[in-house]
């Protein structure tokens, strides 16, 4: 360590420090019930955040506000856009970003991640084992039906043998700090789950807004991220030859996420190709190009499994590519994920998760989860609807924020239309306490306000799992509001990991 | 009683179309009463034919046409015994319903027990239970006896009343509809029961004289139920059997959309017109291997080949 580094005197002292809720720029900073990413319940800055506190105390708000400014020209610039489903004007949004990083500490960040392991490493076996023996479902540790009702469930991966046995090759894991500051798992996103664009863009800018904050701190890297998602495809094609033709398979343009499509395939140096562009010929699959067809070994997809293939699954798909599914039982391509991984992140699955790491790993789970009621047992359901103005109720199939019911922000009449809907389908719903999430600072407009805010780690899984020391994190950026999905008008930050 | 089979399908295309993708199950089962004893099956255009076991253990081939091409034919030709075995009994053990219930027979049958795609308890199949006074009665064999009779009584086969995948409610509706209608209203029953049943695509046998409704020239359909103590129990609600020497298997699945004979995609701005023609007749029992060939030149005597040993003379020069 750089003595002169440690022994950097901070630009402020206690006696003309900002006092939050008073002082610029924190002067409408509220600290509420939920554990705050900066403060103590005192408003002393917390050790790892000091930094961060002393820059903004110190830069004048015109100063923030430039670089705020500057900020979103370079996503627009850069087109880092998001589609928003369901509004009628553009739809192609820049995903509003936050310039403030949320700050973890390094020995917080690994303790997470051997959470995050352990937790993978249970969710592949478990997917081995609906897809083969079922001996989970036969010892009962979780409900047949739960698993064989779930539309997510694909019985034409029975029996199929999976490249090293890595059903999740790509999970994005959505963490929250409860208020008594434990990190725990809100939902796992095992299918293809988006957002590291922005995890990778956010620290692009994040570096240029604050580059002396940034050295100071020693910020773990992310940028080799496209680089780790490369290897681990690279490690899927056991049995391949040595330089695999590798492909990012997009549903298109309009897709939301499309951005994120070109760039991680640019980043990676792969080709990004539409359904139209592949074809199935004698079980292998083949991408057309200008001079001629060439093979294809590894297909990192960002369909949805419905899509993948209109002869095995969905038979309107016009994205997918026809016969996939024989070349990928046959094992002459890989594709990753896998289909099928969405029964393990199916809402009310979750629940079982801490059952299934002790099941599989004879381990206690390292990470908690939040307490959920499954409608499908009778007395959880009349807790539920008892309960719905406290409750969030969420719909098991879904995901990105639709279908769900935050009781305690809607009307009488909202949440009576819910009820309806999960007193038709029980099994469909689950519901759990309203988390407040944990609240970081963000600037906004002229000051420093506090916003709820989440975090996905992006755990890449091939012959071993890898996790850059980053996330995603997601913003609600109106005052108050929990809803921090950018498919619901959310935003984003960069992540520090320190130390 | 052995069978030859021909099962001729033909696609054809009012526009050229490319990169067709096509599945098949078309080729009988190897199993209990029935043994395959040849299978073929030849496309034109030609393609090479991939095969694997679905997760049903059913045996499914597959194949595309990359080019252009207008028609697209897929003949198959199978050979197949199938012997007789004794009838299952008339009853069972009124206990055969609580064997039902127990958690082995739910956890092993579950795709079975649960309402799938087409088979699925309408308030029109219960409307239809209902004024045919239909209900779980002593055993289950009894009551699926007395449901595969109500079926078959309670409708007309009438081919153009619906399509292959029409809903259960359009037969309900018009009283009127083909063997798949019938064996998805049978499933369907069965299974709000809670007793498995499955779907069963295959071949028949056609005999008008036994009083036979189904079409001969078209492939067949009808329903295997689980019953504690007999196994699965076929039974063709279209004709009023139960599934015997004349039902040649092919594939099961829980309805219609898991085992379609054929199905497939095309690329290409076309419409497309399905033809299919099948026969099932009757075949001499194929003569042994050894009957059949016939000896055109003698084992030779003497003039032996070189032993081993003369061989490594031989490479000593």
């Amino acid at each position: 360590m750089d003595p002169a580094k440690t022994a950097r005197p901070r630009p402020t002292i206690v006696s003309n420090r900002a006092r939050p809720g008073v002082d610029k720029p924190f002067a409408d900073y509220v600290l509420g019930k939920p554990w705050d990413e900066m403060f103590t319940a005192d408003f002393t800055p917390r050790p790892h955040a000091a930094g961060l506190y002393d820059t903004l105390t110190t830069l004048a708000a015109e100063d923030l506000v430039r670089r705020q400014h500057a900020c979103e020209q370079s996503f627009l610039h850069q087109g880092i856009t998001f589609t928003v489903y369901g509004h009628t004007e553009s739809t192609e949004k820049i995903i509003p970003t936050d310039l403030l990083p949320r700050i973890i500490p390094g020995a917080e960040w690994d303790k997470l991640e051997r959470g995050l392991r352990q937790r993978i490493a249970a969710l592949n076996l478990f997917l081995k084992d609906v897809y083969n023996d079922g001996k989970i479902l036969n010892d009962g540790v979780v409900p047949r039906d739960l698993v064989y009702g779930s539309k997510h469930y694909l019985r034409q991966m029975r029996g199929v043998q999976v490249p090293l046995d890595a059903y999740v090759n790509v999970c994005g894991t959505d963490i929250i700090r409860c208020e008594d500051g434990a990190l725990v798992v809100l939902e796992d996103n095992l299918r293809v789950p988006s957002g590291v664009s922005y995890m990778l863009a956010n620290r692009e800018v994040a570096k240029r807004a604050f580059p002396d904050l940034y050295r100071a701190c020693g910020v773990r890297p992310i940028e080799q991220y496209a680089e780790e998602l490369l290897t681990t495809l690279k490690e899927l094609a056991v049995g391949f030859r040595d330089n695999p033709r590798i492909v990012l398979l997009t549903p298109g343009i309009f897709n939301s996420a499309y951005y994120e499509h070109a760039f991680l395939a640019r980043q990676m140096g792969v080709d990004l190709v539409e359904g139209r562009d592949l074809l199935v010929h004698d079980n292998v699959v083949y991408m057309r190009t200008t001079s001629g067809v060439k093979r294809v070994d590894v297909i990192y997809r960002r369909i949805d499994d419905d899509f993948v293939d209109p002869l095995a699954f969905r038979h309107d798909s016009a994205l997918g590519v026809a016969g996939l599914m024989n070349a990928y039982r046959a094992g002459n391509v890989v594709v990753a994920n896998t289909m099928g991984t969405g029964v393990a992140d199916d809402k009310a699955v979750y629940s079982y998760v801490p059952a299934i790491i002790k099941y599989y790993l004879g381990e206690e789970p390292l990470l908690g989860i939040v307490e959920t009621y499954r409608c499908r047992e009778p007395k959880a359901l009349s807790f539920v609807l008892a309960n719905l103005d406290s409750l969030v109720v969420k719909a098991v199939g879904e995901s990105g924020g639709y279908g769900m019911l935050v009781g305690p922000h809607a009307s009488i009449a909202e949440r009576e239309a819910f009820a309806v809907k999960v007193k038709a389908d029980p099994e469909n719903y689950i519901a759990q306490p309203t988390i407040q999430l944990s609240t970081a600072p963000c600037f906004v407009g002229s000051g420093v306000e506090a916003r709820h805010v989440d975090l996905r780690p992006y755990m890449l899984t091939g012959r071993q799992s890898r996790l850059v020391p980053g996330a995603l994190t997601r913003v609600a950026l109106k005052r108050g509001s929990l809803v921090v999905n950018s498919s619901q008008g959310g935003g984003s930050k960069d992540t520090w990991v320190v130390g | 009683m052995f069978y030859s089979i021909r099962h001729i399908t033909r696609y054809r295309y009012d526009a050229p179309v490319r990169e067709s993708v096509m599945q098949l199950y078309m080729q009988p089962k190897s199993e209990g009463a029935q043994r395959l004893q040849s299978f073929q099956v030849s496309t034109n255009p030609r393609a090479g034919l991939q095969a694997y076991t679905d997760h049903f253990g059913n045996a499914v081939y597959h194949f595309d046409v990359p080019g252009t091409h207008q028609e697209l034919q897929v003949e198959a030709d199978a050979e197949v015994e199938v012997q007789a075995m004794p009838a299952p009994p008339e009853w069972v053990d009124a206990s055969a319903w609580a064997v039902l219930e127990t958690a082995a027979v739910k956890g092993e049958h579950f795709d079975m027990l649960v309402g799938h795609g087409i088979a699925q308890a309408t308030p029109a199949l219960r409307a239809f239970l209902d004024e045919r006074a239909l209900t779980k009665t002593s055993d289950p064999m009894t009551t699926l006896r007395r449901l595969n009779r109500a079926v078959f009584d309670g409708f007309d086969y009438a081919p153009e009343a619906t399509e292959v995948d029409s809903s259960i409610d359009v037969a309900l509706g018009k009283r009127k509809g083909v063997c798949q209608d019938f064996a998805h209203i049978m499933i369907a029953t069965a299974r709000a029961w809670g007793i498995p049943a499955r779907y069963v695509s295959g071949y028949l046998f056609t005999k008008r004289e036994a009083g036979d409704r189904s079409a001969s020239d078209a492939t067949h359909a009808w329903v295997e139920a689980f019953i504690p103590g007999c196994g699965w129990v076929g039974f063709d609600p279209t004709n009023n059997v139960l599934a015997g020497e004349r039902h040649i298997r092919v594939a099961i699945g829980r309805d219609y959309s898991d085992v379609p004979p054929s199905r497939g995609v095309f690329k290409g701005p076309a419409n497309s017109e399905l033809a299919v023609a099948v026969r099932v007749t009757p075949a001499q029992v194929p003569r042994r291997r050894d009957d059949f060939l016939r000896v055109v030149r003698p084992m030779a005597k003497g003039a032996l080949p070189p032993d081993m040993d003369a061989i490594d003379a031989q490479q000593q020069q």
